[in-house]
């Protein structure tokens, strides 16, 4: 099978910027995931609440930007709730009651946005401004999927700034390391993991909103998300917020490029790509041991 | 001394098996009977060895899907149909374990889900054998024959249960044999310390794949009545959310015993079974209530945990108390029967 080198880059390129999507959604699960040590089952449905609430606001609105806003803003309020009146009791209760708490919310979720958009999905174009594809010479790359790119790399940066370089950062990775000393320290760690997960529930309302214009908002978007972004944070490695980064660009390249040879089982092959890493570094990609 | 109420459950079990057609429809207490299996294999994993699984639907659907393949094209026997749930509830677990147990903690619970999300897609996409989102239609139930005796049709609902209820108990005697086994001993060793297990000479993974691999058989088989109960294999089996309904059964039943989770399946059944009546979108009134419960009644949960163990402890004091009259809470002794474990924990 001849495969045109365009045709290939132009792959490459999707895969690029679905792999940021990816990213800047499993980062999210990977800072929660650092402090709370907990696996958030509703991740899923926090990305897909994320898509609605940004097509619903641009709907009503009529601009994309404003949804675009709307979304993490919205997404990270319920994440703080979930923190404040769920999560938060169950500190020190067994492991399962936790996921099976999430899992619940999980559900919850799913159906409000059934009632409320119906179990059809919603499509949306991008804004004007972002309509049409760019000539990058050897192939042409849809300037959305550039601008996601690029918008989830900045705030990816922005939130490693904000990690790595501030005091309030400083705290998380502290806590990430050792709770109990930091909370001998004197620092509020209640209010630490309150903010965790709402930056965390913020950063997937915001990948939500990004993918409407390119996935559509679907009632089914959640769960496939979520596993997705299983599968990055534990390529991602053990005890590495960052490795979900470098994880969520593997698969999502994988997966596009898997789409030009196999396209009824390019999802499967993220699976394969998993299966191959685990057996080479066991301990994930930045993951150390 | 646990040995002295070990009966109580047994009989309460079989009275439940023999009234549940009598009070309920047949369907519904079919069902019930066939995810207690799930429930209880799952719970080995869960409870016994600590392994927190959430992705058993998975092979519960490659069970049903096999087995359901079999039956709908190539009009197989019910014990190849059967054994079938069993090799490829078994094979797929003990490769999804294998992968899985890789890994351990939270890491070990996404992968479990991954993989499960994994079967999903493939049975979601490979349409010409599944029936993609329509489900595998054309699932028949084969009789049993019984050679000169003639052969029963299960195509009545009874005779069905029937069948479900006995491959139940071979499926439950068989399960509480695994727990006392040497291998069960093992794996709920390495639960408190898999290190010192490891460290007096037991391969702990290789227990934890086997114990991955026993739950994936009985899952299998589950897989495979369910598909014949309702003539069909729907894509919801094989569905996230079925796992952590599973996941749900196991904990309201309670984790410390295989009797617990059989409870747990009732009463998740029942659940469903009344909100889905009234309401298309019930998962809403159940997650509700799986947030209330974890959250609101966990209170409970543990206090019934700690009375019956406390029961417990009171026993192995010795007769001095129990002869001063100190009588159980009405209800204790049939929650110490359903939570008191098979092994000793210390």
């Amino acid at each position: 099978m001849r495969m045109s080198v365009g045709l290939l880059f132009a792959q490459l390129l999707n895969g690029v910027a679905i792999g940021m999507l990816y990213a800047l959604l499993a980062f999210g699960l990977s800072i929660i995931k650092g402090l709370l040590n907990i696996p958030n089952f509703a991740h899923g449905a926090l990305f897909a609440v994320g898509a609605y609430v940004s097509y619903a606001v641009a709907r009503a609105s009529g601009s994309f930007w404003l949804g675009l806003i709307a979304a993490p803003v919205v997404v990270g309020l319920v994440g703080l709730v979930i923190e404040r009146v769920g999560v938060r009791r169950l500190y020190g209760s067994a492991y399962l009651f936790q996921l099976l708490l999430l899992f619940g919310v999980a559900l919850i979720l799913q159906e409000v946005i059934i009632i409320i958009w119906g179990p059809v999905g919603q499509s949306m174009s991008p804004p004007a401004a972002l309509a049409g594809a760019v000539d990058i010479g050897i192939t042409l790359f849809p300037r959305y999927l550039a601008f996601t790119t690029l918008a989830s790399a900045l705030i990816i940066s922005l939130v490693w700034l904000l990690i790595q370089k501030t005091r309030y950062g400083a705290v998380i990775r502290a806590g990430i390391e050792k709770k109990e000393m930091v909370s001998a320290l004197g620092i509020d760690v209640d209010r630490l993991f309150t903010a965790a997960f709402g930056l965390g529930a913020a950063l997937a309302g915001l990948a939500g909103a990004f993918a409407v214009p390119v996935v559509g908002a679907t009632t089914a978007m959640g769960a496939d998300m979520l596993a997705i972004a299983f599968v990055v944070v534990v390529l991602g490695g053990l005890g590495s917020i960052y490795g979900a980064i470098l994880a969520g660009l593997l698969v999502g390249i994988v997966q596009s490029l898997a789409a030009l040879w196999v396209p009824a089982a390019s999802t499967v092959m993220i699976y394969v790509a998993m299966v191959l890493v685990l057996w080479i570094r066991p301990q994930g990609l930045l993951g150390e041991r | 001394m646990r040995r002295r109420l070990g009966w109580i459950p047994w009989l309460a079990m079989g009275a439940g098996i023999v009234l549940a057609p009598t009070v309920l429809p047949p369907a519904m207490a079919t069902e019930i009977l066939i995810y207690a299996i799930v429930a209880v294999a799952a719970n080995l994993l869960i409870g016994y060895a600590g392994l927190f699984t959430f992705g058993q639907a998975a092979f519960f659907a490659v069970g049903g899907y096999s087995a359901g393949y079999l039956l709908a094209h190539h009009q197989v026997s019910l014990p190849a149909a059967l054994l079938t749930g069993i090799v490829a509830g078994g094979v797929s677990a003990a490769i999804i374990g294998a992968i899985c147990i890789r890994r351990v903690g939270i890491y070990f619970i996404m992968l479990t889900f991954a993989f499960n999300q994994m079967i999903y897609y493939i049975a979601y996409s490979w349409h010409s054998v599944t029936g993609g989102e329509d489900g595998m239609a054309g699932i028949v139930r084969p009789p049993v024959e019984l050679g000169a005796l003639g052969r029963i049709s299960l195509d009545r609902p009874l005779a069905f249960y029937a069948l479900v209820a006995v491959v139940f108990l071979v499926c439950f005697a068989a399960m509480v044999r695994v727990v006392d086994s040497p291998l069960g001993k093992i794996v709920i060793a390495a639960r408190e310390n898999s290190r010192r297990v490891a460290s007096i000479g037991y391969n702990v993974q290789r227990a934890q794949v086997l114990m991955f691999t026993i739950s994936g058989v009985f899952t299998g088989v589950a897989g495979a009545l369910y598909g014949m109960l309702y003539w069909i294999m729907p894509i919801d089996a094989v569905h996230w959310m079925n796992s952590g309904y599973i996941v749900f059964m196991v904990l309201i039943g309670g984790t410390s015993s295989l009797f617990g989770p059989v409870i747990g399946t009732a009463i998740f059944i029942a659940l469903q079974d009344i909100f889905s009546t009234f309401w298309a979108r019930w998962p809403l009134l159940f997650g509700v209530v799986v947030v209330a419960v974890v959250l609101f009644l966990q209170g409970g949960v543990i206090e019934l945990v700690e009375r019956a163990s406390a029961l417990l402890a009171r026993r192995r004091l010795g007769r001095e108390e129990a002869q001063a009259g100190v009588t159980a809470p009405a209800g204790a002794v049939v929650e110490a029967a359903g939570d008191a474990p098979p092994a000793p924990r210390e």
